[in-house]
C-alpha cells in the first residue's frame, strides 16, 4: 500500500482520473477514459517519481454493460502494481488508443484484447486476429457470444445469453438481462 | 448349353480352388512353371553348355567382373542393413535407452523391418513433381554409392577392379552424389527440399577438395592411385600403415568424409529440426530406401576408404609371433568325410554338453532342451574352429577379416558421432571447409612433397 | 498428377470469404491450394491484407520466398506456424500465426468454480504447471484477504523450485534437440522424470498437479516425497553440472549460439519479455526480488544476470538458475516450520466479495501474471492470464532477421516458449 503513490497520482493526474484512486493490498488503481489514455501513459511512464517501465499486462473485460480496458504496470520507485482501467468503451463499437508508441509489445497484449472482444486500437499497426482463424466473425470473451455448431461460420451478432452450466435447456425470456454484469465494475 | 457347361466347368475350379489354403494355392500355381522351369534348364545345360562354358572360360575377366559386380550389389543391401541395425543400437545405448530389443535376438530383425516397410509403403510423387528426374534421383544417389565399391580392396585377390586409377574413379563416382540430392531437391517442388538440395550441393562440393587433397600424400608416398597397391605398400606391421605417415591428412579426411556423407555433425542436409528431411522431404517408400540405403552405403565406403588408405586395408596389424600353418592337415582329402565328421563331433558334443546341463541345471531344463542346448552351444564351438583354420589356412578370409573389423570400427566411430554432437550451422561448416581443413590439407601436401624429395636423397 | 477422384470434390468454402482480389502469386502462403497448382481447378484466394504490417509483409519483392515452419514441425515448441521470408538463406522478415493450441481457458474459467479454475489453469504452461496455479491462487487469496499459514507457503516454494529445476532441466535438452544433438534431452529426461516422480509422490499427479488451493495446499509433506527429494539433493547439484557440461563444453553448441539472437536492454524492456530472456538482456528483474511474495523475502539466493544478451547467455543464466534453485530448495528443507496446511475456516465454496485482484509469480519463463475480477457469485466474471511466453515470443520478428535460417531454431529454443501458455 504504497500512500505516496496516491498521493502523486492525485497531484499529477488528479484531472484525469475518474472517481478516487483506491488502493488494496499491493496495488493500486486509477480509471480514466479512453481519450486521456496516452498523456496518463506518458506521465506515469516518464515522471521522475513515477518511472513504470514495465508494462506487466493488458487485457479486455467485458462488464455487462461498457468493456473496459486494463492495464496493469510496475515500476521501480514504487512497490505496488499500478492498475489503469480504462473504461466507459461502448459495447458496440469500442475504440481505445493503443500503447504501442511506448511498449511496442502492446501489439499481440491488443491484437489479442481485439480478437477477444472486438475492442479496436487506434494506432496498433497490425490489428489482426491472433488466435482465431482470420475469417472468423464472433469476439468469443464477449458476455454475449453464442456457440452454435458451426462455430466460425457463425455471424455472432444475434444477442444470446452465455450458457450456464447447470442452467436449463429453455432460452431466457430476457436476452438482455441474462448478460451477466459486474456490480462493482 | 455350352455356356452352361463352361459356366459348370468354371465354378468347380473355383469351388476347388475355394477349398485350398493360400499356402496350398501358392503351391499350385508355383508348380507348373517349376516343372517347366526344370525341364528347360536341364535341356539348355545338355544342349548349350559345354558351349557356354568354353566361352566363359575364355573371357575370364569379364566373368570376374560380372561376379564381382553382382556381389556388390548383393553386398550393400547386408552391409546397410547391418549400419542401421547398429546405428539404432549403439545410438541408443549412448542415449542411455535399451533401442529396438523385440524383433528378432536382441532387435537385429529390426533392419530387416525397416527395408520390407520401404518396400511395402505407397509410391506415390507430390503433385507438381518433374517426374523422371524425380523417380531418377534416388537411383543416381545410389549407383554413385554402389559404383564406388568396385575398387575397394577387401582382401588379397578380393577386388572388383585393380584400376590404376582406383582412387580418381572412387573421387569420381563419390562426387555423383551431389547429382542426384540436386536432382532430389529441385524435382520435389517443395521449398524444404530445395533448400536441402542447395545446401548439400554445396557442402558436398566444397568438402570434396579437402578430401581429396589430403588423398594425394598418399598418392605421392605409393606413386600409384591404385588402391590395390595402397594396401600392398601398408603391408608388414601396423607400424608400416599410412596414418602413422600422413596424421594430419588422416583426419583432414575422415572430417571431410564426415561432411561427404552428410553424417552429424555436417547433415545440415537433413537436419530435421529445420527443414524436416531436407532434399528427401517428398519421398516415401522405396524411393526413400534408396536415399536411406546411399547413405548408410556412403558411410561404409567412406569407412573402407579410410581403412584402405590409412590403416593398410586388410593387412594385419601384427604378425602372429608363432608360425601356424594348416599344410600337415590337407584340406581337401577327406572331401565329404568333413560333413560325416562335423556332425558327428556336434551330435557328441551336444551329448556331452546335455548330460553337464542336467547334471547342473536340474529339473528346470527338460531333456530335449538340454539336447538343443547342447547342440547350439558345440555347433557354435565347432563353427568357431572351423573359422579359426579359415582364418589361419586361407588368406582372403583372414583379409576380409580384418578389413571389415576395421572398417566396422570406423563405421562406429561415424554412429558415435553421430548420438554426441549437434549440427553445425551451414555458413561456419562452409567457412570451415574453405578457411581451415583446405589450408591445412595443401600444407600437408607440401611438407609430404619435401619429405619425398628429402627422403628420396 | 490429378487424379479422377479429385474432380467429384466440392471446392471449399470459397463462398465464405471475402471478394478475390487480383491473381495471387502461388508463393504467398495464405493461398490455400488444396488442388493441383495451377491447372484444373480455381484457386482460393488469399485474403486481402488487413493492416499495414500485413501487407508489407506478404508483399515479397525480388528474389524473396516464404517458407512456412508449419504447425507441424519437429521443432517448434508446440504448434506454431512461422512464416518466414527469405532471401537465400537469410531471413528477412517472419511472421508467427499463433493460435493452434487456443482452448478458450479464459472463457472456461468464468464458467467454473472457484476450485476448478486452478485444475483449468494447470495446462497452460504444462512443463511448470504449479506457476500458472501459483498466480491464480496468489489472485484469489487477494481478493479473498486470505491469510496462507507459513508451512503451506514453503512447501509452495519448495515445489515450485523443484518444478523450475525441471522446467529448466528440459529447456536444455530441448535446445539441444533443436540444435542436432540427439543426446543431452534423453539425460534432461531421466533427471526430468526423478523430480516428476517426486511430485508425484507429494501430489498424485506427475504432470498437472492441481496442488495448490486457495488458503494453502492439498497435502502435507509425506514420507515418500522426503526420502526421494533426499536421494536427489544428495547428487543434484553434480548431476544438474554434469548435464549442463555436456552443452557448455561443446564447441559446436557455443559457436551457433554466442552471438546469435542479441536482445538489447531498451527493446526486451518495450516488448515486455520477462523472466531469464530479460536477465540475459542485463535487467536484473525478478518478481521474487523486485515485488517478492510468498516467504521469498527470507530465502537467501542470488539473482543471476548477464550482460550479453545472446542465445548462449539465455541458456546460460538458467543453467546458474538451476543451481540458485537447489539452493533455495535447500534452505526451505532447513527452514520448514510446522503448522497447518491450509488456511483455517474457508467456505466449502469459494464466494469472495466483489473486487479485482492481480497477482503475479516468477515462472521459468518470466513473469505469469492472472487478473481475478469477482462479482460476488462462485465463478470469475474475468479470469485473464498474462503468459510470459506470448510476450518472449513478441521479440522473434525483431531477432530474426538478418540472421540464418538456421539460426531460427536456435532463437527461439533459446527464448523457450511453451504453446500451451502461449495460446491460452
Amino acid at each position: 500500500m504504497d500512500r505516496a503513490l496516491k498521493s502523486r497520482l492525485e497531484a499529477q493526474l488528479g484531472s484525469v482520473i475518474r472517481g478516487a484512486v483506491r488502493q488494496r493490498g499491493d496495488q493500486t488503481e486509477i480509471r480514466i477514459a479512453p481519450a486521456d489514455l496516452p498523456e496518463v501513459l506518458r506521465t506515469v511512464h516518464e515522471s521522475i517519481d513515477m518511472r513504470f517501465e514495465v508494462l506487466a499486462d493488458l487485457a479486455g473485460v467485458d462488464t455487462g454493460d461498457t468493456m473496459q480496458v486494463v492495464l496493469h504496470l510496475w515500476g521501480e520507485r514504487s512497490s505496488d502494481w499500478l492498475r489503469i482501467i480504462v473504461e466507459g468503451l461502448p459495447r458496440e463499437k469500442p475504440r481505445c488508443p493503443s500503447v504501442t508508441f511506448l511498449w511496442p509489445g502492446a501489439e499481440w497484449l491488443e491484437r489479442e484484447a481485439y480478437d477477444m472482444f472486438g475492442i479496436v486500437f487506434d494506432g496498433n499497426r497490425d490489428l489482426r486476429r491472433i488466435f482465431m482463424p482470420p475469417d472468423y466473425q464472433s469476439f468469443p470473451l464477449r458476455k454475449d457470444f453464442y456457440l452454435p455448431d458451426d462455430a466460425s461460420r457463425s455471424p455472432g451478432m444475434g444477442v444470446r445469453p452465455v450458457e450456464k452450466p447447470h442452467a436449463p435447456a429453455v432460452a431466457e425470456p430476457d436476452p438482455a438481462a441474462a448478460i451477466r454484469r459486474s456490480p462493482a465494475s | 448349353m455350352r455356356a452352361r457347361a463352361a459356366t459348370l466347368v468354371r465354378s468347380s475350379w473355383i469351388q476347388l480352388l475355394d477349398r485350398l489354403s493360400i499356402t496350398e494355392r501358392l503351391v499350385l500355381l508355383l508348380i507348373p512353371p517349376a516343372i517347366g522351369g526344370a525341364v528347360v534348364t536341364i535341356l539348355a545345360a545338355a544342349l548349350v553348355g559345354p558351349a557356354f562354358v568354353d566361352f566363359l572360360a575364355a573371357n575370364l575377366p569379364l566373368v570376374r567382373f560380372f561376379v564381382a559386380v553382382v556381389a556388390i550389389l548383393l553386398l550393400t543391401v547386408p552391409t546397410a542393413f547391418v549400419i542401421i541395425y547398429m546405428e539404432l543400437k549403439v545410438i541408443a545405448r549412448m542415449n542411455l535407452r535399451v533401442g529396438p530389443n523385440r524383433i528378432g535376438p536382441w532387435g537385429s530383425g529390426m533392419s530387416v523391418v525397416h527395408g520390407l516397410k520401404v518396400l511395402i509403403k505407397e509410391d506415390f510423387a507430390p503433385t507438381g513433381a518433374d517426374l523422371p528426374v524425380y523417380t531418377l534421383a534416388p537411383v543416381v544417389t545410389f549407383l554413385a554409392s554402389a559404383m564406388t565399391l568396385l575398387v575397394i580392396p577387401f582382401a588379397p585377390g578380393l577386388f572388383g577392379q585393380d584400376l590404376n586409377i582406383g582412387l580418381l574413379f572412387f573421387f569420381a563416382m563419390g562426387g555423383l552424389t551431389v547429382l542426384g540430392l540436386l536432382m532430389a531437391g529441385w524435382a520435389s517442388f517443395n521449398k524444404y527440399s530445395l533448400l536441402g538440395g542447395l545446401r548439400s550441393a554445396a557442402q558436398m562440393v566444397s568438402y570434396e577438395i579437402p578430401l581429396t587433397l589430403s588423398a594425394v600424400g598418399i598418392i605421392l608416398l605409393t606413386g600409384t592411385m591404385s588402391l590395390n597397391q595402397t594396401v600392398l605398400a601398408q603391408s608388414g606391421s601396423a607400424l608400416d600403415w599410412f596414418v602413422f605417415k600422413q596424421p594430419l591428412a588422416f583426419l583432414i579426411f575422415f572430417i571431410a568424409a564426415t561432411a561427404e556423407a552428410n553424417r552429424t555433425p555436417f547433415d545440415m542436409t537433413e537436419a530435421d529440426s529445420e527443414i524436416v528431411a531436407g532434399f528427401a522431404t517428398e519421398y516415401s517408400g522405396m524411393r526413400f530406401g534408396f536415399f536411406f540405403f546411399a547413405e548408410y552405403v556412403n558411410v561404409f565406403i567412406v569407412s573402407a576408404l579410410t581403412v584402405t588408405l590409412f590403416f593398410g586395408g586388410w593387412t594385419a596389424p601384427f604378425d602372429w609371433p608363432w608360425p601356424v600353418s594348416l599344410d600337415p592337415i590337407d584340406a581337401w582329402a577327406a572331401g565329404p568325410a568333413w560333413i560325416a565328421l562335423g556332425l558327428g563331433a556336434a551330435i557328441l558334443g551336444a551329448d556331452v554338453l546335455a548330460v553337464v546341463i542336467r547334471l547342473f541345471g536340474g529339473r528346470a531344463w527338460s531333456i530335449p532342451a538340454a539336447f538343443g542346448l547342447g547342440f547350439l552351444v558345440s555347433g557354435a564351438a565347432l563353427t568357431a574352429l572351423l573359422l579359426g583354420a579359415c582364418f589361419i589356412a586361407f588368406d582372403w578370409f583372414a583379409g576380409i577379416v580384418w578389413f571389415m573389423a576395421k572398417a566396422y570400427a570406423f563405421v562406429f566411430v561415424f554412429v558415435w558421432l553421430r548420438a554426441t554432437l549437434p549440427r553445425v550451422r551451414i555458413d561456419q561448416l562452409m567457412g570451415f571447409a574453405w578457411k581451415w581443413l583446405l589450408p591445412a590439407a595443401l600444407l600437408n601436401l607440401f611438407i609430404t612433397a619435401a619429405a619425398v624429395i628429402l627422403l628420396d636423397r | 498428377m490429378p487424379r479422377r477422384a479429385d474432380r467429384t470434390r466440392q471446392p471449399g468454402p470459397a463462398e465464405a470469404l471475402p471478394a478475390a482480389g487480383p491473381r495471387p502469386s502461388l508463393d504467398d502462403p495464405r493461398v490455400m491450394l488444396d488442388r493441383q497448382a495451377g491447372a484444373l481447378f480455381e484457386e482460393i484466394p488469399p485474403y486481402p491484407a488487413r493492416t499495414e504490417r500485413e501487407a508489407e509483409f506478404y508483399t515479397p519483392t525480388e528474389g524473396e520466398l516464404f517458407l512456412n515452419i508449419g504447425p507441424h514441425h519437429p521443432a517448434t515448441h508446440g504448434v506454431m506456424r512461422l512464416v518466414v521470408k527469405l532471401s537465400g538463406e537469410r531471413v528477412v522478415d517472419v511472421d508467427p500465426v499463433l493460435g493452434y493450441l487456443h482452448r478458450g481457458v479464459e472463457k472456461i474459467c468464468e464458467n467454473s468454480d472457484y476450485y476448478h479454475v486452478i485444475d483449468q489453469v494447470d495446462p497452460l504452461e504444462y512443463v511448470s504447471s504449479l506457476f500458472q496455479e501459483w498466480a491464480a491462487v496468489l489472485a484469489f487469496e487477494k481478493l479473498m484477504e486470505v491469510e496462507v499459514p507459513q508451512r503451506a507457503e514453503y512447501i509452495r516454494v519448495l515445489s515450485a523450485e523443484l518444478l523450475r529445476v525441471q522446467s529448466h532441466t528440459l529447456y536444455m535438452g530441448f535446445l539441444a534437440l533443436d540444435l542436432g544433438g540427439l543426446t543431452p534431452i534423453l539425460y534432461s529426461f531421466i533427471e526430468r522424470d526423478e523430480i516428476v516422480e517426486m511430485l508425484a509422490a507429494l501430489t498424485g499427479a506427475r504432470m498437472l498437479f492441481n496442488y495448490f488451493r486457495v488458503g494453502g495446499v492439498n497435502g502435507d509433506l509425506n514420507h515418500e516425497f522426503m526420502s526421494r527429494l533426499g536421494d536427489w539433493m544428495s547428487r543434484a547439484g553434480k548431476q544438474a553440472e554434469a548435464n549442463a557440461a555436456l552443452l557448455n563444453e561443446n564447441e559446436i553448441f557455443v559457436r551457433r549460439m554466442r552471438g546469435v539472437g542479441v536482445l538489447d536492454r531498451a527493446t526486451a524492456l518495450g516488448y515486455g519479455v520477462t523472466g531469464g530472456n530479460l536477465r540475459a538482456s542485463g535487467v536484473p528483474f525478478d518478481l521474487r526480488r523486485v515485488h517478492p511474495y510468498s516467504v521469498y523475502p527470507q530465502l537467501d539466493f542470488n539473482v543471476p544476470t548477464r550482460q550479453e544478451g545472446d542465445s548462449l547467455a539465455r541458456y546460460l543464466i538458467r543453467v546458474d538458475e538451476i543451481r540458485e534453485s537447489i539452493r533455495i530448495i535447500d534452505q526451505c528443507l532447513h527452514q520448514m516450520p510446522d503448522g497447518p496446511i491450509m488456511a483455517p475456516r474457508l467456505p466449502r465454496l469459494l464466494r469472495p466479495k466483489p473486487g479485482r485482484a492481480w497477482g503475479a509469480v516468477e515462472g521459468p519463463r518470466g513473469m505469469l501474471g492472472v487478473y481475478a475480477v469477482s462479482d460476488g457469485t462462485d465463478q470469475p466474471f474475468r479470469f485473464r492470464i498474462h503468459d510470459p511466453s506470448f510476450l518472449n515470443l513478441e521479440v522473434v520478428p525483431h531477432l530474426l532477421p538478418g540472421n540464418l535460417l538456421a539460426d531460427t531454431m536456435a532463437i527461439v529454443a533459446s527464448l523457450d516458449p511453451v504453446m500451451g501458455g502461449i495460446d491460452k
